[in-house]
């Protein structure tokens, strides 16, 4: 009995020494090849997910001495995964990231911003990729142009039906209230379940209209503005007003973004506030046909100059890590995936899922057998002004703040002024 | 250590060391360092120099209204775990015990049921049934005849642990209905049958006979339930939306969550996070030895 006891943990302590060897015969194949370890966003059951799987795949193929090593994650998993990895010090070669508050921050504070203008393709148009550093450096390559988050999506024949056309200012939307609610429907449409739709899809929009100052929001994080001044205090009154005139209903704090695009897909708002990128989510045939993408009409107090403004922050895309830039072999492989996964082929379909406004590639013509909504959303990129988007300043508490404080207001918790004092408050903490 | 002991040692250290060395590395380790990153300023994402702070970290926890906003969120959790979900499931699994209803493998498993799905996808489910329009909502729209009336408790921060406690009810008493079922099923008959004998009624043979022998189970149900209420992270975060509802919900997990992975503009998030984190295990300790006191007050000869 002793014997076979003893037997069995040999036989046990020797099974992880047979996995190591195993593994390490496996890492002698994949030593011949550069592997590049990417944080990759996505999910197996979305867009942007799917094409990053068959790129990928079709990359390897075509170079198979390099590995495309990926984690692919999506949404609020993903931020945590960054945050967890760069504070393990387990630094991917190239990730997903953007150059802002949010989506820029953990590799900024990681110190792992990797300027890549010196090694950017001449594919690439470099006046349509903004400076993101104080020096005009390149942290990552934008999936497309400005990403505008403040779009009002609008269902041009139900609007018709009721005998209206285009808004041209906030009162005609107003007017159109008595007959959309004897018809059922809702004028706007806002998934106000999530707090960050409130700020960067509506009041980032408002704030540059009543401020008359496309970058308002950046200068109150940097001080020479408050949140309580009376710019901001009018677009949070503009928003209490909304729900007064019955433009945006109270019950829309209790419509999440799933919920939102499906009232929308469904005809059953005129409107819907939403991103650029919910262009994609638009399914039903005759609503996407029928829909006009375009920025908010002149709202009551807006000031001149920001006329048909819209918000938009610097597309997110792929970039590579200091980490992944220091060693020259794997440098040059991801740079090599980067000029594949943006190449024309790769950004016209990115074009077609609606996933962008416009690829950022040098002469870059836009197919003319491309759906019309996306037409429309090429063209409101063409011709409006940009102005700031609030989180890609404004982050934590007092974006939080911001945020819930606009819930409140249209649950009638909270007065505008409380929300702007709260917010300032925490701003200057 | 005997001759003999010390001859086996190495077996038993053959048996022990592995899961000893992951524990040491997944568990141990994790809960030193989140100890040491609260007395500190240290950010592991910025990497540097660290500097010892004191308590700095606990005295801002203290003042901090999102704190004990989250505590008291918490305690409500506790609540409603150990008087809502310890109680019914006892009592459920007295009644499918005693044979007191029909089809009793049937409500045995839809009662067990919800415990077979992701917590995520419960919390969805949840979040679904309480949005605008929704089932609850066109619930009351029928009851009362208005058809703009909605569900709006996870408006407000008085009200909303109100539907979450109902959602952790429908989701954790299974649990703990089959844990007192298993062990109602030790009882010898016999000791039911010679109460009735007796002239035990039915609520005699339950406060008299059922109770005390299953003291000891409800105590560590009591256990489990305040540690898993204190740790519960995945059910609040899936039912409520990013916003205001989150806010509302705080508990202490979430709170923890938001400040060390969402927070950038603070640059001691991990130290004040893992401070939270410290203080969901100092707060179940407490709340387990208090839960064994009053088991000890109530049943002293339980423990012998």
């Amino acid at each position: 009995m002793k014997k076979t006891l003893a037997l069995l943990i040999v036989v046990m302590m020797l099974v992880p020494f047979v996995v190591i060897a195993g593994g390490q015969q496996e890492q002698g194949q994949k030593s011949e090849k550069v592997v590049v370890d990417v944080m990759a966003y996505g999910d197996n059951s979305n867009q942007e997910g799917v094409s990053w799987k068959r790129i990928v795949e079709a990359f390897e193929k075509q170079n198979p001495n390099i590995d495309i090593d990926d984690e692919m994650l999506y949404d609020e998993a993903y931020h945590q995964k960054v945050v967890a990895r760069l504070a393990a010090g387990d630094v991917p070669d190239m990730a997903y990231m953007g150059a802002d508050a949010r989506w820029g921050a953990p590799w900024k504070e990681a110190d792992q911003q990797w300027d890549h203008r010196e090694y950017l393709d001449p594919m690439y148009d470099r006046d349509l990729i903004p400076a993101m550093g104080p020096n005009g450096e390149i942290y990552e390559i934008p999936l497309g142009t400005s990403n505008i988050t403040t779009v009002l999506f609008m269902n041009e024949d139900l609007v018709k039906s009721l005998g209206f056309s285009a808004p041209e200012t906030y009162e005609d939307m107003v007017a159109m209230v008595p007959a959309a609610r004897e018809a059922g429907y809702d004028v706007v449409t806002i998934d106000g379940a999530d707090g960050w739709a409130w700020g960067s899809c509506l009041m980032s929009a408002v704030i540059a209209r009543m401020s008359g100052d496309p970058n308002w929001v950046s200068k109150a994080v940097a001080g020479e503005n408050k949140f309580n001044d009376p710019a901001m205090l009018k677009t949070l009154e503009f928003v209490q007003q909304m729900v007064e005139d019955g433009v945006i209903t109270e019950k829309s704090v209790l419509v999440d973004y799933g919920a939102n695009t499906s009232k929308y897909n469904n005809g059953e708002a005129l409107f819907m506030v939403q991103g650029q990128w919910v262009a994609g989510a638009i399914e039903n045939p005759d609503v996407k046909a029928a829909t006009q993408l375009m920025a908010w009409p002149e709202l009551p107090g807006q000031k001149d100059g920001v006329e048909g403004s819209v918000a938009a922050a610097i597309q997110v895309g792929y970039g590579l890590t200091k980490k992944g830039a220091s060693d020259p072999a794997v440098r040059d492989a991801a740079l090599k995936f980067l000029n594949y996964f943006y190449s024309e082929a790769e950004s016209t379909q990115r074009l077609r899922d609606g996933a962008i406004v416009a690829p950022i590639l040098k002469g870059y013509e836009v197919p003319e057998d491309i759906e019309p909504i996306v037409k429309r959303k090429v063209e409101l990129a063409q011709t409006a002004m940009n102005t700031e988007v609030i989180d890609a300043f404004l982050t934590g508490a007092p974006n939080d703040a911001l945020n819930s404080g606009a819930q409140k207001i249209v649950a009638g918790q909270a007065t505008p002024q409380e929300v702007a004092d709260q917010v300032e408050k925490l701003a200057r903490q | 250590m005997n001759l003999r002991d010390r001859r086996e040692f190495p077996v038993y250290l053959g048996f022990v060391a592995p899961a000893l060395v992951v524990y040491l590395a997944i568990v141990a380790y994790p809960v030193f360092y989140s100890v040491f990153l609260s007395f500190s300023d240290f950010n592991p994402n910025k990497g540097g120099n660290w500097n010892f702070v004191g308590l700095m970290h606990y005295t801002r926890m203290l003042q901090d209204p999102n704190f004990w906003h989250a505590l008291k969120n918490n305690l409500i959790v506790v609540a409603v775990s150990v008087f809502g979900q310890i109680p019914i499931g006892f009592v459920l699994a007295y009644i499918l015990y005693r044979n007191m209803v029909k089809a009793r493998i049937f409500f045995q498993s839809m009662l067990f049921l919800p415990h077979f799905l992701s917590v995520i996808v419960i919390g969805t489910i949840w979040k679904r049934m309480f949005e605008a329009d929704g089932p609850v909502s066109g619930i009351i729209q029928f009851v009362t005849g208005d058809p703009s009336a909605q569900f709006t408790m996870m408006l407000h921060a008085n009200q909303v642990m109100i539907p979450i406690g109902f959602a952790l009810i429908w989701i954790y008493t299974g649990l703990y209905m089959i844990i007192f079922l298993a062990n109602l099923q030790k009882i010898e008959d016999s000791l039911i049958e010679s109460a009735k004998i007796d002239g035990a009624n039915e609520a005699q043979i339950f406060m008299r006979i059922i109770v005390p022998i299953l003291w000891g189970t409800i105590l560590i149900s009591s256990v489990l339930a305040i540690a898993g209420s204190l740790k519960g992270f995945d059910l609040i975060f899936g039912i409520t939306t990013q916003g205001l509802q989150r806010q509302n919900a705080l508990v202490l997990p979430i709170f923890m969550y938001e400040t060390a992975f969402r927070d950038y503009s603070d640059p001691m998030r991990f130290a004040y996070g893992s401070t939270i984190s410290n203080a969901i295990v100092v707060i179940s300790l407490i709340m387990i030895v208090i839960s064994n006191l009053i088991s000890k007050r109530f049943n002293p000869g339980e423990e012998e």
